[in-house]
């Protein structure tokens, strides 16, 4: 048996280190450790609760905007805010843009160059002018032997595409892609002030009155998107996923957890009944049956975590948590959360395997295509593509709401603290479910708290041992290399890691909070 | 030709070069005059120089502000201005891999970016490659030619972290406990602008020297000016117009005091230079300022969204509300400072309907 570690785990958000056991070139045992604290819900403490969407935001500068927009959203229900039509699609337009950015940031620039043997650029041969460009490019950069960043790696193996004609052409993807994400948080930033860490999402709606060019800018920069999304990123992952990563997908490697959970998220009316991306529950592999969400089923576990054991509970409103470091047993940051008592995948996967968009269902049914990294990437571009369509009706929707005479964006009447009040603001992240709960004494701060994707699919094993998501996902994974473990990290990028958002100190919430809005 | 010829080998040809000058010069605004000159000294130095980039308690913003630059674009940033041999979210290597990487670019002459906070407290929350965060940044640090702090988080003060009880404590507080006289660039903002990075990088090549900074040290191109002077809604700030309501299409340009702009205390160029592409700022966007490239800021401007009591104006020294209240009497309760006495002096105020019991 080997015992193989690697840290830093790269080309994620934050800091991860994975531990798995190999016997018989297969992982027997994984561990999967967040390894930073930074404890900013204590600090929001006594603070003025309007501070708290600015400071949570800045949770994570990947999934930007994500946490202001939960936040936002629990701070609505604790204010008593009504947030306008113009508010809520502007907020919309904001965040969408911004997932444009992430996925296709995830796919080309954290997980592709797992998949690709990129020195095959020196056998192409073809006379594609931009592909002789990037040939002559990284040739170059070989020759002065300076190949940072694409160099040191893992060694290719037999899953490795090596075909040069498609290595060149995903390598020009890579660049595009590159000026592709830098678009998107461009058309965020138009609405957003600037991105990462836009300031227009507040309590009650947006800062930023919009005018018809501003909604035009976005909505050419979103065509060109659209582009790019159908004729590069879904081509590339289909091209890859029906084609030289097939067995892989097949295979179903990094399949993990049978169970699945999405809040939903992106309101299309005003009481947030519509969502765009759907709520619900998959439980124990059954695709089929969509059960709603209780939320009083959603628990949190903290053996293994370096926090002590709680007095006061184990739901998110009741549970203590303090820090223990030197706690035996314990080798993580994050906790554990259960739905129902068990692990969780959160993610584009559960998202779409929740709303089964018949596109999607059609190509994994005919390859035959189980749950696993390959199927996530799939989900995430088809994802993409579905929720890129949607931004062109919402900015028709903006432009017909900016036609009325009474077009508002803020509800103005709610923007000072009330004296008491709570909510949760429940909806999806890039990477999956998020939840913001916060409750206010005093006009002040009395206690915050985010449940995020990562905790969900990066939790540790629970009080009753049962490993997290992704801790799951790595068991019987090949690793015929100890030296070179790439299916390992293959497997934990496809579930697009964040740990600045799963690594943080909650702090106890002495009542339920009864109010919630999902997804505006 | 010989430079050139060593240029070609970097893997950048002279025509990529040169453009690549050209752009960042352009949109760091400087004259274009300073192109070839840049452009010279670049080639005389004969490098793309390694960089290592550590990410400590980060939230990886200041890494996609950095890849949010169009032009110049984030490859030809990463691939052509300098050669990334250590970042944690870009490199393709992991574990032992990453650690390789790491090890080699130490024994250069690298410049050192630092992205996020270092906790003070307690080493153990913060632990990358199974080592204190704390230590790397050290061992480093000690290396470096010179060492850039991007963003809040790792200049002075700590940004939000700092805020915190794990101690956060960015880049400088390090030095000064252990010693090290590295040179230290802090280039605060949350994220940092990619232009401002950029163009100190281009900087640090080209003159072969840190820029002229200030006692935070932050370059003086970049942070040399006080917001609030080049706000592009000064003229409403001086008539007393000031925002109330986000719905009102007649106040969309009015002044964001009263919605707790920190603009008169904060240093830099926001207003000059608008962030992804020269698309937005965050005043533009009817946001007011944070003052994110202060030291310790959220410790001083908290709570963000309530008018500053006391805002110290140039020369002028403490204005509060109060005083203000008792010169010119009710004036809408607006305490900021001299203008508004002399706006209210001169009969402005009365003009815009704010009210008036004096």
């Amino acid at each position: 048996m080997a015992k193989i570690v690697v840290d830093p785990l790269t080309r994620i958000e934050g800091h991860l280190r994975i531990e798995v056991e190999v016997e018989n070139n297969k992982v027997s045992d994984a561990h999967v450790i967040g390894t930073m604290y930074r404890g900013i819900e204590p600090m929001l403490r006594g603070r003025d609760p309007r501070d708290a969407t600015y400071v949570t935001e800045r949770v994570c500068g990947v999934c930007a905007g994500a946490h202001g927009w939960a936040s936002s959203l629990a701070l609505d229900a604790a204010f008593g805010a009504k947030v306008p039509a113009g508010g809520r699609i502007i907020r919309n337009l904001i965040i969408g843009a911004m997932w444009l950015h992430d996925h296709v940031l995830h796919f080309y620039h954290l997980s592709a160059l797992d998949y690709i043997d990129i020195m095959a650029i020196a056998q192409y041969q073809g006379k594609d002018a931009g592909l002789l460009a990037v040939k002559d490019k990284v040739l170059k950069l070989v020759a002065a032997g300076d190949t940072a960043p694409l160099t040191p790696r893992y060694k290719p193996d037999e899953f490795s595409v090596n075909d040069p004609e498609l290595v060149t052409m995903s390598v020009a993807h890579y660049l595009k892609a590159l000026e592709m994400q830098a678009k998107a948080k461009k058309m965020s930033a138009l609405f957003a002030g600037k991105q990462p860490h836009q300031s227009s999402i507040i309590v009650g709606g947006v800062t930023m009155l919009p005018t018809i060019e501003t909604v035009e800018q976005y909505r050419s920069l979103l065509l060109e998107q659209i582009d790019f999304i159908e004729k590069v990123y879904l081509t590339d992952v289909l091209t890859f996923g029906t084609g030289p990563l097939l067995p892989l997908a097949q295979a179903g490697i990094g399949g993990g957890s049978p169970n699945y959970l999405s809040y939903g998220g992106y309101a299309r009316d005003d009481e947030g009944k519509d969502l765009f991306l759907k709520a619900g529950i998959l439980m124990d592999g059954d695709l089929n049956k969509v059960l709603p969400i209780s939320e009083a089923k959603i628990t949190e576990d903290v053996q293994y975590s370096w926090y002590k054991a709680s007095a006061n509970g184990k739901t998110p409103y009741t549970e203590d948590t303090i820090p223990d470091l030197d706690k035996k047993d314990a080798y993580t940051f994050v906790k554990a959360p259960r739905y129902d008592g068990k692990p969780m995948e959160v993610g584009p996967l559960a998202r779409m395997l929740v709303m089964k968009p018949k596109g999607l269902m059609d190509i994994l049914t005919k390859y035959n295509i189980k749950p696993g990294a390959v199927a996530r990437h799939a989900a995430r571009a088809y994802e993409t593509l579905l929720l890129s369509k949607e931004l062109l009706n919402w900015c028709d929707a903006l432009e017909k709401e900016m036609g009325l005479k009474n077009f508002r964006i803020h509800d103005t009447e709610h923007w000072d603290a009330p004296a008491t009040g709570q909510g949760a603001g429940m909806t999806e992240a890039a990477r999956g479910s998020l939840g913001h709960f916060i409750k206010i004494e005093d006009h002040k701060i009395a206690n915050y708290q985010m449940v995020v994707p990562t905790t969900w699919n990066f939790s540790p094993r629970d009080d009753q041992g049962i490993r997290g998501p992704v801790e799951q996902a790595l068991i019987g994974v090949p690793v015929p290399d100890p030296d070179n473990p790439v299916n390992v990290v293959r497997v934990v990028r496809s579930l697009d890691p964040c740990l600045a958002c799963a690594i943080h100190l909650i702090d106890p919430v002495t009542n339920d909070i009864k109010k919630y809005q999902i997804g505006w | 030709m010989g430079n050139l010829n060593l240029l070609n080998a970097k893997g950048v040809s002279r025509r990529d070069f040169m453009k690549l000058i050209g752009a960042t010069i352009a949109a760091l605004g400087l004259p274009e005059l300073f192109v070839p000159q840049a452009a010279n000294a670049m080639e005389q130095a004969l490098e793309k120089p390694p960089v290592i980039w550590l990410e400590g308690m980060d939230c990886t913003g200041c890494t996609e502000s950095t890849i949010a630059s169009l032009n110049p674009s984030a490859a030809e940033l990463i691939l052509d201005m300098i050669s990334l041999r250590y970042h944690e979210t870009i490199m393709a290597g992991s574990g032992n891999k990453s650690e390789e990487a790491y090890q080699e670019a130490l024994k250069d002459n690298f410049i050192l970016v630092v992205e996020g906070s270092v906790p003070s407290k307690e080493d153990r929350y913060c632990m990358v490659g199974g080592k204190p965060f704390r230590k790397t940044l050290i061992e480093a640090a000690q290396k470096a030619r010179v060492i850039i702090a991007v963003g809040s988080c790792a200049s002075e003060g700590g940004g939000i972290p700092g805020a915190c009880a794990t101690g956060a404590v960015g880049v400088s507080e390090i030095l000064k406990a252990e010693g090290i006289s590295t040179p230290l660039i802090n280039l605060p903002c949350c994220p940092v602008k990619p232009t401002t990075l950029m163009g100190t990088i281009l900087y640090y090549l080209t003159y072969q020297k840190v820029p002229p900074l200030d006692q935070q040290n932050r370059p003086l191109a970049f942070y040399g000016t006080l917001l609030h002077d080049n706000c592009p809604r000064r003229g409403h700030f001086e008539n007393g117009e000031y925002l109330t309501d986000w719905n009102d299409p007649l106040q969309k340009e009015y002044c964001l005091i009263l919605k707790g702009c920190k603009g008169p205390k904060t240093y830099t160029d926001c207003a000059q230079v608008w962030w992804n592409d020269n698309t937005n700022f965050c005043i533009n966007a009817g946001s007011p300022c944070s003052g994110c490239s202060e030291k310790n800021f959220y410790q001083e401007f908290s709570p963000l969204y309530s008018k500053q009591e006391n805002f110290k104006l140039p020369g002028i020294g403490q204005v509060n509300a109060d005083t203000v209240g008792k010169t010119v009497g009710g004036a809408a309760a607006v305490g900021i400072g001299v203008h508004l006495i002399a706006t209210a002096a001169s009969g402005r105020l009365k003009k815009q309907g704010h009210k008036e019991d004096m």
